[in-house]
């Protein structure tokens, strides 16, 4: 990979506020394609907030975001042909069948109705839901719409994954899969942009990690360089080190004394 | 998904769409899965009755009877000549009710549908494709509904009263959809905006509910609706009449084919006209804004006060254990709280309420109201216990059914003191309030000899209230999935129940045949209160020791 390769993201000067806080300060960044992308912090440190202003959810920010390399502001949705998208909550419309909804995502993204149909058939099947196909999808378990999800980001053979928690619900044999169809994908030259909280998984399949916090980015780099930084071992602690939280060790205690307190019941 | 008829209707119109700058393939996925979804909710009307099979398609605007037999009821008031404003206010009147509650208990989950920001619009679809499909669709729902409701009566005002009143009545119709869609998108704006959607959300249910009512209550009447269009009432203009959209509505009519011709008419046929359009124009202008605020609908709801001191102090009061109280309390807050089941108790709760004296005022009108008063026209204030019927019954259903494994692992080491506290909360909550409204009108009515026949009859329903507890099987409180398959299960026990009720009734009638009987009764029942209550809960009467089973 080269630098000199055009970016597929690039944001400058990212600043966003909600009526009553910033949320973002001054976001700076660049990705590339085959990177995969870790992008981790605290809650509410402004991770969802940056995915959704590139999917054009939300409005309102100052700086510039282009995708493809076309500014994102200029009103045309096209560029979203390209780009696949993993919410954190498993919304779907759930009184659908998988078929159902996913030849229905398929044809939002311009698809066939019966290539849509025949291609989610396949990648179903793949995941062990054939014989769900063809249920509604508020009898699925967590599991299952997590899977449903992942296939409808990816139907349509996007260059670019923006992924929010995307193994959540995920059995280990599933998880695996998975794993292994982002890292084949970034070999391809596809971007994957992965925000998550469980550390182990970040830091085992991200070529690059960011890390953000208070709305600003507190670190940037593959996992060996984060650990030159820092003396800490793994990305978890890292992510303590430089979110500057170091008292969890009091805090537990406090929790386990206040569970002992009282009288003894029976 | 089905090919609906409206689309292969749309697909005629596609070029048209196009020059809009409208995506019409993608339009037209879009509208075919919104209504595919309509077709699997279950409207509210129909909630109380059967639910649709799994897995049939059904037309999503399955033309309902009820609204058809409301259709055809209306017919009675384009018929009569002349007296328009009198009998199209109420036409009107009805309609307006029907339509706007309808919208807003079917068709806010539709219009407030959250879901479609995170699916639709990471989606590469522009946004005069989506605001169309929006709009399309609260289109096609409203024109069926209103077709249903007004259509009968459509067609027979061209053939009786001509074509101009066809006319104007049609105009007005659109203008009334207009109204109501505009003025309800305008109100949850403002709830929106000074609000959380939660407030929006249990808004939602009280309309849900007052439709219901306005159903159960309306069909009980629907026999006098014709004497009332019979009624020549003259409908003297006052100022009052500027602030019922339903008098704007007849004005016309009056203005152009009666005989009075006021100014104060013409005023009103001009607001007819206005208001709706100036209304839609306000509406467009606040479209962003009402997008942006349905993001408030997502958001989490500050923390609520406590309000739990009044069933703490009636815990306290009423129950004899820690955990019967503990359960009470439970049972109380649930019934506050879970909207489904408001919505299926309360309805019931205002049929209770009024069925007495709909059976009081069918009696009223072979003799005086003396003559009820002196009669044991009060007995029908027994029907007011249906309310424990179905209270009983729904106590067992949750929406959130599945966290009913709680009580698995929590350590309750015998059932009845859950079972007491359920029922406890029940009669305190639901049963007492709906007594105390009754008997205090019933005082009015009959008088305040009615005072020990009162008592008599608490007791009774005290004792009643047990026995429908007892009669249905035994379930944890909000540990079931509501389904209407296994509510038949149920028909046998409430026809027992209703014998019962009525045995209960003509108990008390008997007694009062007899001198002082009432000053008997009335320690008999105490007794029986206190034994029923101390024996029906035991364990040794609900057979099995252990906790039912749970059907998760």
């Amino acid at each position: 990979m080269s630098l000199a390769e055009e970016p597929v993201i690039s944001i400058a000067g990212l600043w966003m506020n909600y009526s009553d806080r910033m949320v973002l300060r001054g976001i700076d960044l660049a990705v590339y394609p085959g990177q995969i992308i870790g992008y981790i912090g605290p809650n509410g440190a402004g991770k969802s907030t940056t995915v959704k202003i590139m999917l054009g959810l939300v409005e309102g920010y100052t700086g510039t975001v282009s995708i493809f390399g076309r500014d994102i502001a200029d009103g045309d949705a096209a560029y979203k042909k390209r780009i696949g998208y993993v919410p954190e909550v498993a919304e779907m419309y759930d009184s659908l069948t998988a078929r159902e909804y996913l030849t229905f995502i398929g044809e939002l993204y311009g698809m066939k109705r019966a290539e849509a149909d025949a291609k989610a058939e396949k990648l179903m099947g793949l995941l062990n839901l054939e014989r769900a196909y063809d249920m509604r999808i508020a009898s699925f378990s967590k599991g299952m719409k997590q899977k449903v999800l992942l296939i409808s980001s990816m139907l349509h053979d996007p260059d670019i994954l923006f992924l929010d928690e995307p193994l959540s619900g995920l059995d280990a044999n599933s998880v695996m899969i998975v794993k292994e169809i982002f890292a084949s994908l970034a070999a391809r030259g596809k971007t994957i942009f992965y925000s998550s909280h469980i550390m182990d998984v970040v830091e085992k399949i991200s070529s690059r990690i960011i890390l953000i916090d208070g709305g600003d980015i507190v670190a940037d780099g593959s996992f060996a360089e984060l650990k030159e930084q820092s003396k800490e071992g793994s990305l978890e602690g890292i992510f303590n080190e430089l979110t500057g939280f170091d008292k969890y060790r009091d805090i537990a205690g406090e929790f386990v004394a206040v569970i002992g307190e009282g009288a003894r019941h029976e | 998904m089905n090919d609906f008829f409206v689309l292969r209707l749309l697909d005629r119109l596609q070029g048209g769409f196009r020059r809009m700058g409208v995506d019409y393939p993608v339009l037209r996925s879009i509208l075919q899965l919104k209504l595919t979804m309509d077709g699997r909710r279950t409207p509210t009307v129909l909630a109380g009755g059967k639910e649709s099979k799994q897995n049939t398609d059904g037309s999503p605007f399955r033309i309902q009877w009820i609204y058809l037999l409301l259709g055809l009821a209306l017919i009675a008031f384009v018929v009569p000549e002349g007296n328009y404003l009198f009998s199209m206010s109420i036409a009107f009147g009805i309609a307006m009710f029907m339509i706007s509650t309808t919208l807003i208990s079917d068709f806010s989950s539709v219009m407030l549908d959250l879901r479609d920001k995170n699916i639709l619009f990471v989606r590469p679809v522009n946004r005069r494709t989506l605001n169309m499909a929006k709009s399309l669709h609260i289109m096609i729902y409203l024109f069926t509904l209103t077709l249903t409701i007004m259509g009968p009566s459509l067609l027979v005002s061209l053939f009786r009263q001509g074509v101009l009143f066809f006319l104007i009545y049609a105009a007005e119709v659109i203008l009334m959809d207009c109204l109501i869609l505009v003025f309800t998108g305008l109100i949850y704006l403002l709830i929106l905006r000074v609000f959380d959607g939660e407030k929006l959300k249990d808004i939602i249910n009280y309309v849900q509910i007052i439709l219901s009512i306005g159903i159960t209550v309306g069909y009980q009447l629907i026999s006098r609706l014709f004497d009332m269009a019979d009624l020549s009432i003259s409908f003297k203009p006052a100022w009052w009449q500027y602030f019922l959209a339903p008098v704007w509505f007849a004005s016309p009519f009056e203005r152009l084919l009666g005989e009075t011709r006021s100014s104060n008419l013409t005023v009103m046929a001009v607001l007819a006209l206005v208001i709706p359009v100036l209304l839609l124009a306000v509406y467009i202008k606040l479209m962003p804004l009402f997008e942006r605020s349905l993001q408030k609908l997502a958001e989490q709801g500050v923390g609520g006060k406590d309000s739990g001191r009044l069933p703490r102090r009636l815990s306290e009061i009423v129950c004899r254990s820690k955990e019967e109280a503990m359960f009470f309390r439970f049972t109380w807050s649930m019934m506050r709280n879970e909207r489904d089941f408001k919505l299926k108790v309360y309805p019931t709760f205002g049929l209770s309420l009024i069925l007495p004296f709909i059976f009081i005022f069918n009696s009223l009108s072979s003799g005086k109201m003396d003559a009820v008063r002196n009669s044991r026209a009060f007995l029908f204030i027994y029907f007011s216990a249906l309310l424990m019927m179905t209270a009983v019954q729904m106590l067992r259903y949750s929406t959130s059914y599945k966290a009913a494994w709680i009580y698995k692992a929590i350590p309750i080491r015998e059932t009845a003191p859950v079972y007491r506290g359920m029922l406890k909360a029940a009669v305190l909550r639901l049963l007492l309030p709906l007594f105390v409204i009754e008997s205090a009108i019933f005082l009015w009515l009959f008088g305040v000899r009615l005072v020990p026949h009162l008592i008599i009859v608490l007791l009774s329903l005290l004792v009643y209230s047990v026995l429908c507890f007892r009669l249905l099987p035994k379930a944890l409180p909000f540990s079931e999935k509501y389904s209407a398959a296994r509510q038949k299960d149920f028909t046998g026990s409430a026809f027992l129940q209703l014998f019962i009720l009525i045995l209960f009734a003509g108990l008390h009638y008997l007694v009062t045949l007899i001198p002082f009987g009432i000053y008997i009764y009335a320690p008999i029942l105490v007794i029986a209160n206190w034994w029923i209550w101390s024996v029906s809960f035991s364990d040794a009467v609900s057979e099995p020791r252990q906790i039912p089973t749970l059907r998760l």
